[in-house]
């Protein structure tokens, strides 16, 4: 046998619960992922976990461990260490493993590409000291290091939780300055009502905030005017809130504004995508089972629209049921009857996720740059000015500012910048994302030395028992 | 619309025609079916390359080096061009003695921009080749530019001329009436006295549409580019017998190319790429330059290019039309051409003619071979 039934790229929740019910039914799977253990970013080392107060981790990331175990029991070819970098619609994925270049076939493939942190360009978001709340919680959950005195700044679930976690295990912090304006209060309210069938998911949230209100960390709300000041590296943050300006001194700032789906493999397998607006980002265009515009390319999980761990699970199982339909091994309607439990939980979490999209949905003032001198690009060095003049020497869509400016051909590929270049673009136009576009995305989707790629295998498939 | 000339095509070739005719006060409409220099001209190797040209596409080839010494200047807009040589090197004796055929060949017709270097010139100039090679040939006027930038610059420096550039704008139908040519756009239609073909991968079809059949085929040659390294190679480099092509440019990155191809996709537009052959490429690379083992490969893509059977472009006027001309199938050598080639059809839109022996080039050049 040259190829395995189905492939699935990522092992966060999605793809550890879809490979779960796919090796269940007897089909050949394959797992790709980058970690030395599955887990995806949420569970990061929740199975071997180097912090020895994990329970301050929050009962989510402990539920992680299950699950892991779970899929490490199941029969499988799991690839740990294997960085897919190019995913071709004939089935075909290049990744690099042990310093080769290893070449799979699959008849079925399930990208699980997860979220990554919207970037949040005000000044000096590049300057040395200035993370992202999910570089620190990967920092916590991989090698037990925290960042003491530290300024947590934005806002959003991810921000709040880090926080807590921080709090917790009595690292100081040294202030939560929330960002979510007040108008955001009140245009969410409407959706709370769909919220409450998700209720635990609010309870949680609601508690979390309590524990860092009572905690008497400073909080300062509704800031604006975001700048991270210092010269070649952070010394602290300015802002304006309750109509005065602050400025804080701290070493370490950490930004976060909501997560948005990874596209680089989704789009660089030029597969459907649309813009939504209520999470103002890009995602694949996909039906309830996650099958995208290629019919034998599926997709679940943060990677596909932003659901949420739980949302994943259900959206890995739900990818699973539908690919065993194109295999074979269930008929349309056992899919659909298997289906129903997780359909109806998605929907209860989608509810929960309008409400959570609306309040704390990204503003342009942090979405998108104002100073000249703010980097966009990171890898080029491309400053907001440096696309401006692209943009008015003719460069009017993301590919020919590409072109023109180079902004998106570092090694990032576009990753950081897209949607912050394709956000400017409908700005400076005055057009909606879906005329403006994207990035035309290449392989390789990282960086891969000439070595690596001139050892090139083809994995073999055992043939089924 | 209309014009004195419309251009379909608006790559390099395209680009540069129009300046040139804009220049000379005719005025041109340039159209584009993606956006200009989306395919070949904008994702080439950006090679500007006199050396170890097919003996007929010398003297044309030589002019237009000529041009790209001064060609940011007279176009007012930066091409990127840098000339900075560009080296072939021989592996062995066999390398040496073709290399001497050549130079023997050279001398005989006059031309002495190519010259034999030795084993320790070679390693002066790049200190890190594999000390296994044996010499090579340099020509000291070639280096690179920036394709998608040089495309750029021919297309504003026509623009400012006057020329109008149309873009997402596919020819869908064209036609001879009386002395005009009526041409059918997907947004509008265009009327134009003279129509020149530059649409590439696509020309065959326009050339239909003139009534020309030529045997064009293409095919999509693949390219790797790194992330920054430290500067190790001023040079263009390439090899006499090995398909080993790179350069590095002024970021310090270094583009990787050979002429593996890919696989062409024309009906869908785009390209796939032959990771296995990329492999091979890599090998090659490494082994004649040891330095590169560890260079970090950023992006790797292929762009849609012409071949003709020979790998000559068509060059010259329509045999089945009047005052229509045509420059495409340059088989994956046509960018340093750009300048003169874009003369060369001005001449002919204008004058009638050229300087340039063009017979190598005409369109019904295999019509004649019997078997």
């Amino acid at each position: 046998m040259q190829a395995f039934d189905c492939a699935i790229v990522g092992a966060g929740p999605a793809g550890m619960c879809a490979a779960i019910e796919l090796a269940r039914a007897g089909v050949q799977v394959a797992v790709l992922d980058r970690a030395p253990r599955a887990g995806g970013q949420i569970y990061r080392s929740a199975a071997n976990s180097p912090v020895p107060d994990v329970a301050a981790l929050g009962a989510d990331y402990a539920a992680g461990a299950a699950l892991i175990s779970e899929f490490e029991q199941v029969n499988l070819t799991h690839f740990t260490g294997a960085d897919a970098w190019h995913l071709g619609d004939d089935g075909r994925i290049l990744f690099s493993h042990e310093g080769n270049t290893q070449e799979l076939r699959c008849r079925e493939m399930l990208l699980c590409p997860g979220a990554m942190e919207r970037p949040m360009p005000i000044p000096g978001w590049t300057l040395p000291g200035v993370m992202t709340a999910g570089a620190a919680q990967v920092m916590l959950k991989s090698d037990a290091i925290v960042a003491e005195g530290a300024i947590f700044a934005g806002s959003g679930p991810l921000l709040y939780l880090i926080v807590a976690q921080y709090l917790r295990l009595g690292v100081p912090v040294t202030a939560l300055v929330d960002t979510t304006p007040r108008q955001h209060y009140l245009d969410a309210a409407p959706h709370l009502l769909r919220a409450l069938r998700h209720s635990g998911q609010l309870r949680k949230g609601l508690a979390l905030l309590r524990e860092i209100r009572t905690s008497g960390v400073a909080i300062h709300s509704v800031a604006e005017r975001l700048k991270v000041v210092g010269d070649n590296k952070a010394e602290g943050l300015r802002f304006v809130a309750a109509g005065r300006q602050h400025e804080i001194t701290a070493d370490t700032v950490f930004l976060h504004h909501g997560v948005q789906p990874n596209l680089n493999m989704t789009r660089a397998m030029d597969l459907d995508h649309q813009w939504n607006s209520e999470q103002m980002c890009w995602q694949v265009s996909a039906d309830d089972f996650g099958q995208s515009s290629i019919e034998h390319v599926s997709v679940a999980g943060d990677g596909a629209g932003i659901v949420g761990a739980d949302g994943a699970r259900a959206e890995g199982r739900l990818a699973a049921l539908n690919i065993l339909r194109r295999l074979g091994h269930l008929s349309r309607a056992e899919r659909d009857q298997k289906a129903v439990k997780d359909l109806s939980v998605l929907s209860s979490i989608k509810s929960f996720r309008r409400f959570i999209d609306c309040l704390y949905r990204p503003t342009d003032a942090l979405r998108l740059p104002r100073d000249p001198e703010t980097l966009v690009c990171r890898c080029e060095e491309q400053s907001l000015d440096d696309l401006r003049k692209g943009f008015d020497q003719g460069a009017q869509d993301p590919n020919t500012l590409k072109a023109l400016t180079r902004c998106g051909m570092g090694p990032c590929q576009g990753r950081q910048c897209g949607h912050v270049v394709a956000g400017l673009l409908a700005q400076w136009r005055d057009e909606h994302p879906e005329t403006i576009g994207y990035y035309r995305l290449r392989s390789p989707q990282r960086l891969l030395t000439l070595d690596e790629l001139s050892r090139y295998h083809t994995v073999q498939v055992e043939a089924a028992e | 619309m209309k014009a004195d000339v419309l251009v379909i095509g608006g790559g390099i070739q395209g680009c540069a025609t129009a300046f040139h005719l804009a220049r000379q006060g005719v005025s041109v409409i340039v159209v584009e079916k993606d956006y200009a220099g989306r395919h070949a001209s904008g994702v080439n190797a950006g090679g500007v390359r006199l050396l170890g040209r097919d003996m007929a596409e010398v003297p044309l080839s030589k002019t237009s080096m000529e041009m790209w010494q001064t060609l940011d200047d007279d176009l007012g807009h930066d091409t990127g061009f840098r000339r900075h040589s560009l080296i072939n090197i021989a592996v062995d004796d066999a390398d040496l003695g073709a290399l001497q055929v050549r130079e023997d060949k050279m001398r005989a017709a006059g031309y002495t921009h190519e010259r034999i270097i030795d084993r320790s010139e070679l390693m002066d100039r790049l200190p890190h080749v594999n000390p296994d090679c044996v010499g090579g040939v340099i020509s000291d006027l070639d280096g690179y530019a920036i394709p998608y930038k040089a495309t750029a610059a021919f297309r504003r420096a026509a623009e400012d001329l006057g020329a109008q550039v149309v873009e997402s704008e596919e020819v869908l139908g064209l036609r001879r009436i009386g002395n005009v040519w009526l041409a059918q756009g997907r947004q509008h239609r265009y009327e134009a006295e003279t129509v020149v073909n530059c649409a590439g991968a696509w020309a065959d079809r326009i050339a239909l549409l003139i009534g020309d059949n030529v045997p064009l085929s293409h095919a999509a040659p693949m390219l790797m580019i790194t992330a920054r390294m430290p500067h190790f190679a001023k040079p263009v480099v390439g090899a006499v017998s090995r398909q080993l092509s790179f350069k590095q440019f002024e970021n310090g990155t270094v583009l990787i190319g050979g002429g593996a191809k890919g696989f062409a996709d024309r009906a869908n537009n785009r390209t796939r790429l032959d990771y296995s052959k990329l492999a091979a490429a890599c090998r090659t690379t490494a082994e004649f330059f040891p330095i590169m083992h560890k260079a970090s490969i950023n992006r790797m893509w292929a762009g849609l290019e012409a071949y003709m059977p020979d790998n000559l472009p068509v060059l010259g006027p329509a045999v089945n039309a009047a005052r229509a001309f045509h420059a495409f199938g340059f088989s994956a050598h046509g960018f340093q051409m750009a300048p003169v080639v874009g003369q060369v059809l001005a001449d002919l839109v204008t004058g009638g003619h050229s300087r340039f022996n063009l017979s190598p080039f005409r369109i019904d050049r295999f019509d004649r071979k019997v078997l």
